[in-house]
């Protein structure tokens, strides 16, 4: 006779195994959860900034922010740039590449959006004096396919020619792709950058000091947005905005060579910066090897709180240079102070 | 004998077919098509135009689309890269796949908040559709002008006459207030921004074959102003460009444009502005 077929026992989940698994479920949602909540920056670059940051502000060394007094264009500034140059003990560029920035973000009729060519002259002649081994000035402007006309118009073309410096328009220099660093690009892992800026052993960012409607100021960090090419990137680089304006601040900085910064704050620009605002005659040069810390001096002298610039608050929160910690030589700080009228924002 | 314009696209092109934006730079689609729309009617051009179109040919990308250079992603390039090959070949399949791509390109989406609050920043209705410098971004002038000139050098359809429509309407709403066009939006916080030539210039040609009831005096006008103060190459070429392209033009502009010309017969030795140049010698886009 047969048998009716048995049905195959059903496997049992042990009630340990229940927990076990319980257990990794709920750690998954954990981590998707703080994935989430972090992104698009992720966990781990939160922390290991966070991490960063506390390091800085607590035990790192403190930086050098030299503020010198220069009232106007027609002073020595080159005599002035030398004395704070010394001050802020700035690095040797002796037989070195050097890459001077200016901002010449563009040239409206009746306004001085650009940093003033005495100012981008005395870098010159000072890394002249200082041995550099390569010097070239160079920008790309994000409003005009084409540098030269903003050159001439802000007077820089004249400075160039009498002291034989070669400009560089940053927009069509030979770019190649390069990584980009420390985790501030989420949509890309590399950022084509030009030649120049590719080879330079030094970037010197020569600013204006300004407001900004969007930056809340633009200092030797912001002025990097220059030198993202337009012919990969179009004009006004959009990608830089796209990816959200602090954090392509940031992640530019951690991606190029070393920047140190001199800040043309002769005469600023206060209100709807960073091409509309008003004329400060403020007299004041800045000059420091992190660049973080000279722009958060200059926000001082501003009176503008670290708040009031969203990347200047990332950079510091995040230990990208020295915000906190920062000894200020020559001119004292308050001495220095004005009061500027915010930009407008949305 | 002094070099020509042309003379410097010849010295300066690459060995396999293309130009670089600059001498002895990798070769690129903006620069190649432009120096093909330059050269092509020229009897001793030919050989370099032929090359140049099969770089540009084997530049285009699996999904149509031309970028920067060979295998870099899809951006506006493709504009300049169809203008040329339907110049100088007619529309082909590559000029199919081309357009194909600029038509199914998708711009940035700003969220309904953040539209409202640009909406206030910037003065200019964020539903028109234009097109992106690169997929997934803002739309810009140039970008638009280009894809509405190549849209209207090609077959045109009902999916593309739609495109170019809204473009117009979309050129219509970024015009700056004393005419012209900057690169992007009118206004910054209730601040007019300024016309600026090169975008002014190719908005003139793109209106003048999409839409030429459109344009008006004053963009002709602010058009003028702007070239003369910029003074650049580039700025001079493209401004002659678009103001010859309604029957108008401008001595004094003429006339500095020759006189800075370089002694290698470029502007700036930059390939992308010398082109302009000679498309301008040659007639028009």
């Amino acid at each position: 006779m047969a048998t009716a077929p048995t049905r195959p026992a059903r496997p049992r989940l042990s009630r340990r195994g229940f927990l076990r698994l319980a257990l990794l479920a709920g750690i998954g949602a954990g981590a998707v959860a703080v994935d989430r909540l972090y992104r698009p920056v992720g966990p781990f670059n939160y922390l290991r900034w966070l991490a960063r940051g506390e390091i800085k502000r607590r035990i790192g060394p403190p930086a050098i922010v030299a503020l010198g007094r220069c009232p106007s264009y027609s002073d020595d500034v080159l005599a002035c740039l030398r004395d704070l140059w010394r001050q802020a003990e700035m690095p040797s560029v002796d037989g070195k590449r050097v890459l001077v920035k200016p901002n010449l973000v563009d040239s409206i009729e009746g306004r001085v959006a650009t940093t003033a060519p005495q100012v981008v002259g005395a870098v010159v002649d000072l890394l002249r004096e200082l041995r550099a081994g390569e010097i070239v000035v160079a920008d790309g402007p994000c409003f005009r396919r084409e540098a030269w006309p903003v050159v001439q118009a802000c007077g820089l073309a004249d400075v160039l020619e009498a002291r034989r410096a070669q400009f560089v328009d940053l927009n069509y220099d030979d770019p190649a792709p390069v990584p980009v660093r420390d985790g501030w690009f989420h949509r890309a892992d590399h950022l084509w950058l030009p030649r120049h800026v590719r080879e330079a052993d030094l970037i010197v960012s020569v600013p204006k000091l300004k407001t900004h409607h969007w930056a809340g100021v633009s200092l030797s960090l912001k002025n990097l947005f220059g030198v993202v090419p337009g012919m990969v990137y179009g004009w006004p680089k959009n990608i830089l905005h796209m990816n959200g304006i602090a954090p392509s601040i940031l992640g530019l900085h951690q991606s190029l060579p070393p920047v140190v910064a001199v800040v043309d704050g002769i005469v600023g620009m206060e209100g709807d910066g960073p091409l509309f605002g008003t004329p400060v005659e403020h007299g004041l040069l800045a000059v420091g090897q992190d660049a973080l810390a000279v722009d958060v001096t200059c926000m001082r002298a501003m009176g503008l709180p670290l708040d009031a610039s969203g990347h200047l608050w990332l950079a510091a929160w995040s230990g990208m240079g020295q915000a906190e910690r920062v000894e200020v030589r020559g001119q004292s700080l308050q001495d220095l102070k004005r009061l500027y009228e915010r930009p407008p924002s949305s | 004998m002094v070099p020509s314009a042309s003379d410097f696209l010849h010295t300066s092109q690459n060995a396999d077919g293309g130009w670089g934006y600059l001498p002895g730079q990798a070769s690129a689609v903006e620069p190649t098509s432009a120096a093909i729309m330059g050269l092509r009617d020229e009897p001793k051009g030919q050989s370099a135009v032929e090359g140049a179109l099969s770089w540009l040919s084997a530049a285009q990308n699996g999904d149509g689309g031309w970028g920067v250079a060979r295998g870099a992603v899809s951006g506006w390039q493709t504009g300049w890269a169809i203008l040329a090959l339907a110049a100088a070949q007619g529309t082909g399949d590559a000029v199919t796949r081309g357009t194909n791509w600029l038509l199914k390109v998708k711009p940035a989406e700003a969220q309904r908040d953040d539209m409202q609050k640009l909406e206030a920043t910037l003065a200019i209705d964020f539903t028109l559709r234009g097109w992106p410098w690169l997929p997934g971004e803002a739309t810009w002038i140039e970008p638009t002008c280009l894809a509405v000139l190549a849209l209207c050098a090609v077959t045109r359809t009902n999916e593309s006459d739609a495109r170019v429509a809204e473009a117009v309407r979309y050129l219509k709403d970024r015009r700056c207030r004393p005419g012209g066009w900057n690169v992007g939006n009118p206004v910054m916080f209730s601040q007019s921004l300024p016309p600026r030539t090169h975008p002014t210039a190719l908005a003139v040609l793109a209106l003048s074959r999409a839409a030429p009831e459109q344009l008006l005096p004053e963009d002709l006008s602010a058009l003028r102003a702007d070239m003369r103060s910029d003074g650049g190459a580039l700025a001079l070429a493209s401004g002659l460009l678009a103001l010859r392209e309604r029957g108008d033009d401008d001595a004094v502009a003429a006339a500095r444009l020759a006189e800075i010309q370089l002694a290698d017969g470029s502007w700036n030795s930059n390939v992308y502005h010398t082109a302009f140049a000679l498309i301008l010698e040659r007639g028009g886009i």
